[in-house]
C-alpha cells in the first residue's frame, strides 16, 4: 500500500514538474507558526519579510514543493523579498514575462511522457518508426536518437551479462562460416550426408549417436505405403555400421561359427553367401552361448573370392545399437586385440582425415580466376578461425587417434571398422530396378587419349586392363537385363551385383519424373537371359567390385567433382541443357548393388517390399541420392522402416529384439518416453491403467511373463500326474517327469536363468503346424501347414526344451479393431470362442473394471500421517483384494504391504512397481504382449506382430478345439474390449 | 474519449491598488468564487460548485487566475463571477474584479492564451514607458519572454533526471 501510493506519488510529481505553480506568498504555513491570527499585513509587519524569506529558502530545497514557481526565485528575487509598497512598470513587466517563461516551459513539454512518439498526433504514427528514426519528423529525431542511445546502452548492458551478440544472419550463412557451424553441430550426433536434405523435409530425431530422419513433416504416410507396394520407397541407411573382416578363408569361418548356430538357420557359412553371390543375414549371439544372449541380427557380405587365394574380406553390417557389443565380441573371436593406431597404417585413413594433398591430386581443369578466387577466400576464412572449414565426410564425432583397424598376430585375421565409410541407400518396391536403371548408367569407357597417358585416377587405369573390361561389360549386360525384369521381388533374395557407373548427376532430368517399367517386348535373346537372371541370380563374376577396395574407395571419393565445378562446366556446354559431353573422367563410380528380400515368411504377400541396396563410396551420398529423388521415388524415415517391417510380418531392429542388451535400452528409453507423455497429463485425464487391469502398459515384463507360465505348466503337469499314476509312460517321460518335478525346488534355488525368444528353425516350424496356420485374415486355411493335433509327449519334449521362450507371433484380428502397442494377447474361455461361432456378433468379450485400490491409499497418504491409522485401514483393502478373488491370491495379497513401502513412487492411474501375476491380472489368462499394432494396410485388417509365452501359447493349443485352434483375444491397453485373433507364427 | 470534462477560465484580477493583490491566495480566491456562486445561484450553485471547481493557478504578482468549473455548469457559475467585488484575505478585504480573458477546454490552450495574451501586453507597455530606465526594464523583459535554446539543454536534463528516478 504504502509503496503504491509512494509510486502514485511520484508519477504525479514527474507529471506536475513542468507544470507552474501558483505564485502566492506563503500564508498558511505561517500563520500556525506564529501562533495566532495576528494577519500578517504587506506594510506593516516587519517580521513578514524574514518570514517570507525563510519560507522561500526552505522550499528552495525540496524541489518539487508547491509554492514558488522556480523561475521566479531566480531572478525575479527583487520582488518576491517583501510585499513592495508600490508599483513600478518594470516589477510589472518582469512578473509578466517570468508567468510566461513559466507557461511556455509547461506547453512545450508534454505532461503524460516523454516519449517522442506520442508527440506525434495519432494518424501520423508509424509502427516503422521505432526502428528507423529517419521515419520520425526532422524535428523530434533528436531526441529520439537519444532515447534509442539510451535503451542500446541498457540493452547492451543486459546482453553482456548474459552473452555477446552473435553474428548477423547474412555473416551466418556464409558459406565457410556455415560450415564451421555444420561441422561444430555434427561433433556430438554424426550426420549422414544427406542431413541437410532431410532436415529440410524430416522430423529429425537424434538416435545411436546419429541425427536422422523420422518422418516426413508432410503428410504423406499412405503415399509412402503406397511407394512402398506399387512403385519405389527410397530410405538412407548410411546409419548403419559396416564392419570388415579380412583373412583366411577358415580362420575367418572358425571364429565366426561362434557366433551363430546352424539351428537358427543359415550361418556365415551358407554356400550361396560364401561365394558372394548372395548377401546373408543371420542373428548373432555371444561366443558360444546359443540360445541364449543374443546380440542382434546382421546382414554380411562376402566378397567374391579371386581365383585359388583364400584369403577372403566380408563386410558385417550392423545396427549402430549392437555395434557397441558385436565389436568387442568379434575382436575376442578372432583374437584381434591390437589396436592398429591409424598413422602406422597408410592403407586406413580414419573416417576424418581427407588428405591434405587434395588439391593437388585433383586435375587442373579448372579456370585460374575462379580457383584462385576459390583459394583467397578459404585462405581468409582459414585466417579468421583457425579449424579449418573442411566438410566433414564420414564420421564426425570420432577422434583422430581411435583405432579403428584391429589385427591379430595369432590368426591374422584383421578387422576394420568402416563406419560411415559406405554410403548405403535402400529402394523398397517392385519398381525399384526401374528406378536403378533409369538413375544408373554403366560407366563408359574412356577414349584412347586418356588410356594411353598415366592418370591419377583409377578408371583410367582400369580401362587399361582387358579382363577387367570384359567384365565391366558382362555387369553392363546383366544391369541392362535388369530393366526388363517385372518386380523387383522376382530376383533371386539377396542378389549382388558389383557395377561402376557414370556420376548420375550428369544424366539429371530437369524435372522431376516418375520411373516407369520399360514395357516394350524384348526379344527371344533377351528372355532366355532374363529367365537366367531370374532362376540363378546374376553370376559368380559379376558380383566383383571395386568397392571393396580401399584404395579405389578413397580415390573416388577425393576426386569427386564439386557441385560448382559440374554447374560451371554445364555452363559451357554448347546446347543449353545438353549432356556433357566427354564424360568427366572423374565421373566413374564403383558400387554394388544388393538385392534385399522381401516378405518371406508366411503364404500371401509373398516378397512384398523386395528392394535394392545400393552401397556407395562415402561422399558420393548427395550426387546419388538427388538423381534418385528426381526419379519420383517416395523418401521415407526411420518411421517407415518399422512399418516396412510390420508389413513383412519381421521382428524389427531394435523394437522387436527384447532379449539382445540393444533391444532391452530401446525397451527403458522406450518406457521412460511414454511414462513422460503419460505423467504430462493431469491425473484425472490420464488412462486409469489399474481400473483396466493394465499391469505393464510402458514395458512388457517378459521375464516375468516366462517364469509365470514355467510355474503354470508345472502345476498343471503335476496335477496330471497326480492323476494319472497308473498310466504306463515310456522311459524317457518317467525321467524327463522326474525333472519337471524336481524343477521347482531347484527354481527358487538356482540362479535367475534368462527368458529367450525361439529361433530355432525346427521348433518354430513345429509350432507354427500346431497353430493350424491361416491367411492373414483368418478365413481360409492353408493347406500345407494342416499338421494333426500334436500328441502330450511331443508336447512335453518341446517344453522341456523350450520352457522359458517366448515366441513371434503374428496376429490378425478377425473382425474389427486395431491393436496398437502393449496390447495384451490372452487366452480365450469356452464361451467366447462360442461368440465366434454365431456370426451376428463377434465383437468379443468385456473385461470387468477393475478396483482401484491405490486410490484409497494415495487418499490415506494425504490424510494421515499417522501410520497406525494407515496400517489399520490397509486391513479392509487387502480383504477387497482377495474378494476380487483371481488365482493370484498370495500375490496380490502380499502386493498392497509392499508397494505401500514404495507409495513414494506411485503414479496415479499405474501400478506401483512389484507387479502381481501378469498372467492371471485380468479375467482372462494372458499370454504375452504385442510390440508392433496397426491397422495393416497390405492385409486390409487389423494386425498386430508380437511375442507370447511358448508354454502358454502350446497350453492353449492344447486345450482349445480343432476348429478354433489359434483363436486367441487382444485387448489394448486403453480398452475394456477383447477381440478375437488368429495366432500365426510364421517361418 | 471518455473523460470528465471541464473548463477553464483565464481570469485577470483587477484591483484598484496593485500591492494589495501580492496578498491573494488561491484559497481566498475559491472562498470568494465560492461566496459569489452561492449568493447569487443559491443552494444548487453552491452544490455544483462542490464538486469539479477549483482553483488551478494563481499568480500573485499579475493576477492571472486559472479557475476550473466541470463542462455541464460552467457558464452558470461564470455567470456568477461578475458578482465578486472584494476578496478577503489574510483579514483583509481586498476589493477586486474578475475580468476573464479566456475560456478553454484544457490548461494547455489556457496557458497557450496567456503567453500570447502576456506577451501582447508587453508589447503595448513599452511605447507608452514614461523613463528610459522602465524601457529598459520591459525590453529586457520581453526579450526573456521565450525559452531561447534552452529547450534542448533542458530537456537532457529531464533525461537524466529521470535515469535517476528509475534507478
Amino acid at each position: 500500500m504504502k509503496k503504491m501510493s509512494a509510486a502514485k506519488v511520484k508519477i504525479k510529481e514527474r507529471k506536475m514538474r513542468n507544470q507552474p505553480s501558483s505564485v502566492q506568498f506563503p500564508s498558511r504555513e505561517n500563520n500556525p507558526r506564529n501562533g495566532g491570527d495576528t494577519p500578517v499585513t504587506g506594510g506593516s509587519g516587519s517580521n513578514a519579510p524574514s518570514d517570507i524569506q525563510q519560507s522561500t529558502e526552505r522550499q528552495t530545497k525540496p524541489q518539487h514543493r508547491g509554492g514558488w514557481v522556480r523561475g521566479h526565485q531566480k531572478d525575479g528575487g527583487s520582488y518576491a523579498k517583501e510585499i513592495p509598497k508600490y508599483i513600478s512598470g518594470g516589477g510589472f513587466a518582469m512578473a509578466r514575462a517570468a508567468e510566461v517563461r513559466a507557461m511556455l516551459k509547461a506547453v512545450n513539454k508534454t505532461t503524460a511522457s516523454c516519449h517522442v512518439f506520442e508527440a506525434l498526433p495519432k494518424h501520423m504514427r508509424r509502427r516503422a518508426m521505432s526502428h528507423n528514426i529517419k521515419r520520425l519528423p526532422r524535428r523530434l529525431r533528436d531526441t529520439a536518437n537519444r532515447l534509442r542511445e539510451k535503451s542500446l546502452q541498457a540493452g547492451s548492458k543486459k546482453k553482456e551479462q548474459t552473452k555477446a551478440k552473435g553474428k548477423s544472419r547474412k555473416a551466418r550463412r556464409r558459406h565457410g562460416n556455415l560450415l564451421l557451424e555444420f561441422n561444430r553441430r555434427q561433433r556430438k550426433n554424426v550426420w549422414l550426408e544427406t542431413h541437410i536434405w532431410h532436415a529440410k523435409r524430416f522430423h529429425m530425431v537424434k538416435k545411436w549417436g546419429y541425427c536422422l530422419g523420422d518422418r516426413p513433416t508432410c503428410k504423406c504416410y499412405r503415399p509412402c505405403y503406397r511407394a512402398m507396394s506399387t512403385h519405389c520407397l527410397l530410405q538412407d541407411l548410411s546409419y548403419y555400421c559396416c564392419i570388415e573382416l579380412q583373412g583366411e578363408e577358415e580362420k575367418l569361418l572358425a571364429a565366426l561359427s561362434q557366433l551363430t548356430s546352424k539351428q537358427a538357420g543359415p550361418t556365415f557359412a551358407a554356400a550361396l553367401c560364401l561365394s558372394g553371390q548372395r548377401q546373408g543375414s543371420v542373428v548373432v549371439y555371444r561366443a558360444g552361448q546359443y540360445p541364449s544372449q543374443v546380440l542382434g541380427p546382421v546382414t554380411f557380405i562376402w566378397k567374391p573370392c579371386t581365383h585359388g587365394s583364400t584369403h577372403r574380406q566380408l563386410w558385417i553390417w550392423a545396427h549402430p545399437s549392437i555395434k557397441q557389443d558385436l565389436l568387442p565380441e568379434l575382436q575376442s573371436v578372432c583374437q584381434c586385440c591390437e589396436a592398429v593406431v591409424p598413422p602406422v597404417v597408410p592403407v586406413v585413413t580414419p573416417a576424418e582425415v581427407t588428405p591434405t594433398t587434395e588439391p593437388e591430386l585433383k586435375p587442373e581443369k579448372a579456370p585460374k580466376p575462379a580457383q584462385s578466387h576459390r583459394t583467397k577466400r578459404k585462405r581468409s576464412c582459414k585466417d579468421a578461425c583457425e579449424p579449418p572449414a573442411k566438410k566433414i565426410l564420414g564420421d564426425g564425432t570420432r577422434s583422430h587417434s581411435t583405432p579403428v583397424t584391429w589385427r591379430s598376430s595369432s590368426t591374422g585375421i584383421v578387422i576394420n571398422d568402416l563406419t560411415m565409410e559406405i554410403v548405403r541407400y535402400r529402394l523398397i518396391g517392385p519398381q525399384s530396378h526401374t528406378v536403378l536403371a533409369e538413375t544408373l548408367e554403366a560407366a563408359t569407357d574412356c577414349n584412347a587419349l586418356d588410356k594411353s597417358q598415366p592418370s591419377p585416377l583409377w578408371w583410367p587405369e582400369h580401362c587399361k586392363d582387358e579382363s577387367k573390361m570384359n567384365l565391366h561389360k558382362q555387369q553392363a549386360d546383366i544391369f541392362n537385363i535388369l530393366k526388363d525384369i517385372y518386380s523387383t521381388g522376382e530376383l533371386p533374395a539377396g542378389t549382388v551385383l558389383g557395377l561402376a557407373v557414370d556420376d548420375p548427376r550428369l544424366t539429371l532430368p530437369s524435372k522431376k519424373v516418375k520411373a516407369l517399367p520399360c514395357v516394350k517386348q524384348t526379344e527371344e535373346v533377351d528372355e532366355e537371359k532374363r529367365r537366367e537372371l531370374m532362376l540363378r541370380g546374376v553370376p559368380k563374376n559379376c558380383c566383383q567390385s571395386f568397392l571393396w577396395e580401399q584404395s579405389v574407395r578413397d580415390n573416388v571419393t577425393d576426386n569427386k567433382i564439386s557441385e560448382q565445378e559440374l554447374n560451371r562446366m554445364r555452363s559451357e556446354v554448347l546446347v543449353p541443357g545438353s549432356r556433357l559431353s566427354p564424360t568427366p573422367l572423374q565421373g566413374r563410380v564403383p558400387v554394388l548393388l544388393v538385392h534385399q528380400p522381401g516378405k518371406q515368411v508366411g503364404h500371401e504377400m509373398s516378397s512384398w517390399g523386395a528392394g535394392w541396396d545400393l552401397l556407395l563410396p562415402k561422399g558420393w551420398g548427395m550426387a546419388f541420392w538427388v538423381p534418385l529423388v528426381y526419379r519420383g521415388v517416395r523418401v521415407g524415415g526411420l518411421n517407415m522402416s518399422l512399418k516396412h517391417s510390420q508389413n513383412k510380418g519381421t521382428p524389427h531392429f531394435p523394437h522387436d529384439y527384447p532379449d539382445c542388451p540393444a533391444g532391452v535400452r530401446f525397451q527403458e528409453e522406450q518406457e521412460t518416453e511414454l511414462l513422460d507423455n503419460f505423467k504430462r497429463r493431469p491425473p484425472a485425464k490420464r488412462t486409469n491403467y489399474v481400473k483396466h487391469g493394465c499391469l505393464a502398459p510402458f514395458c512388457c515384463p517378459w521375464q516375468q511373463l516366462a517364469e509365470e507360465w514355467e510355474l503354470i505348466t508345472m502345476e498343471e503337469r503335476e496335477e496330471r500326474k497326480s492323476e494319472s499314476q497308473t498310466e504306463t509312460t515310456t522311459h524317457t517321460d518317467t525321467v524327463m517327469e522326474q525333472e519337471m518335478t524336481s524343477q521347482p525346488n531347484i527354481g527358487e534355488t538356482k540362479p535367475q536363468s534368462f527368458f529367450t525368444v525361439l529361433r530355432n528353425r525346427k521348433s518354430l516350424k513345429l509350432l507354427s503346424g500346431w497353430c493350424r496356420p491361416t491367411t492373414s485374415k483368418g478365413q481360409r486355411f492353408c493347406r500345407i501347414g494342416q499338421v494333426p493335433l500334436p500328441d502330450s509327449s511331443a508336447v512335453r519334449l518341446f517344453l522341456t526344451e523350450h520352457r522359458m521362450s517366448v515366441v513371434w507371433v503374428r496376429l490378425s484380428l478377425l473382425s474389427k479393431g486395431k491393436p496398437e502397442l502393449h496390447a495384451m494377447v490372452c487366452v480365450p474361455l469356452t464361451e467366447d470362442l462360442k461368440l465366434l461361432s454365431n456370426k451376428s456378433d463377434c465383437s468379443g468379450p468385456q473385461e470387468p473394471l477393475h478396483k482401484n485400490h491405490f486410490k484409497t491409499r494415495a487418499k490415506h497418504k494425504k490424510k494421515g500421517s499417522n501410520k497406525t491409522a494407515a496400517a489399520s485401514s490397509l486391513s479392509p483393502e487387502k480383504t477387497e483384494a482377495e474378494g476380487s478373488a483371481e488365482p493370484n491370491l498370495p500375490v496380490a495379497a502380499k502386493d498392497p504391504k509392499s508397494s505401500s513401502e514404495s507409495s513414494t513412487g506411485l503414479i496415479f492411474g499405474l501400478w506401483p512397481d512389484p507387479l502381481p501375476s501378469v498372467t492371471s491380472h485380468c479375467s482372462r489368462v494372458t499370454l504375452g504382449w504385442v510390440t508392433q499394432g496397426d491397422f495393416s494396410l497390405s492385409a486390409g485388417c487389423g494386425e498386430a506382430l508380437g511375442f507370447v509365452s511358448v508354454a502358454g501359447l502350446l497350453s492353449t493349443i492344447l486345450s482349445q478345439p480343432t476348429e478354433y485352434r489359434g483363436i486367441v483375444l487382444l485387448r489394448n491397453p486403453t480398452s475394456l474390449h477383447y477381440r478375437l485373433a488368429k495366432i500365426n507364427i510364421e517361418v | 474519449m471518455v473523460r470528465v470534462k471541464s473548463r477553464y477560465l483565464l481570469c485577470e484580477i483587477t484591483v484598484s491598488d496593485r500591492s494589495q493583490l501580492l496578498q491573494l491566495d488561491d484559497r481566498a480566491v475559491a472562498t470568494a468564487v465560492r461566496a459569489a456562486v452561492a449568493r447569487t445561484h443559491g443552494d444548487y450553485g453552491a452544490a455544483q460548485c462542490v464538486i469539479g471547481f477549483s482553483v488551478k493557478y494563481l499568480n500573485a504578482h499579475t493576477g492571472i487566475v486559472f479557475l476550473r468549473f466541470p463542462k455541464r455548469c460552467y457558464r452558470l457559475l461564470w455567470s456568477a463571477l461578475p458578482f465578486i467585488t472584494c476578496i478577503e484575505t489574510r483579514g483583509h478585504k481586498i476589493p477586486c474584479v474578475l475580468n476573464c480573458l479566456h475560456v478553454g477546454g484544457t490548461i494547455r490552450t489556457c496557458q497557450k492564451f496567456l503567453i500570447k495574451y502576456n506577451t501582447q501586453q508587453l508589447h503595448q507597455m513599452l511605447p507608452k514607458c514614461k523613463n528610459d530606465e522602465e524601457k529598459q526594464q520591459v525590453r529586457k523583459a520581453i526579450l526573456t519572454c521565450s525559452l531561447p535554446g534552452s529547450n534542448r539543454k533542458e530537456s537532457e536534463e529531464d533525461f537524466e533526471s529521470e535515469e535517476d528516478e528509475e534507478e
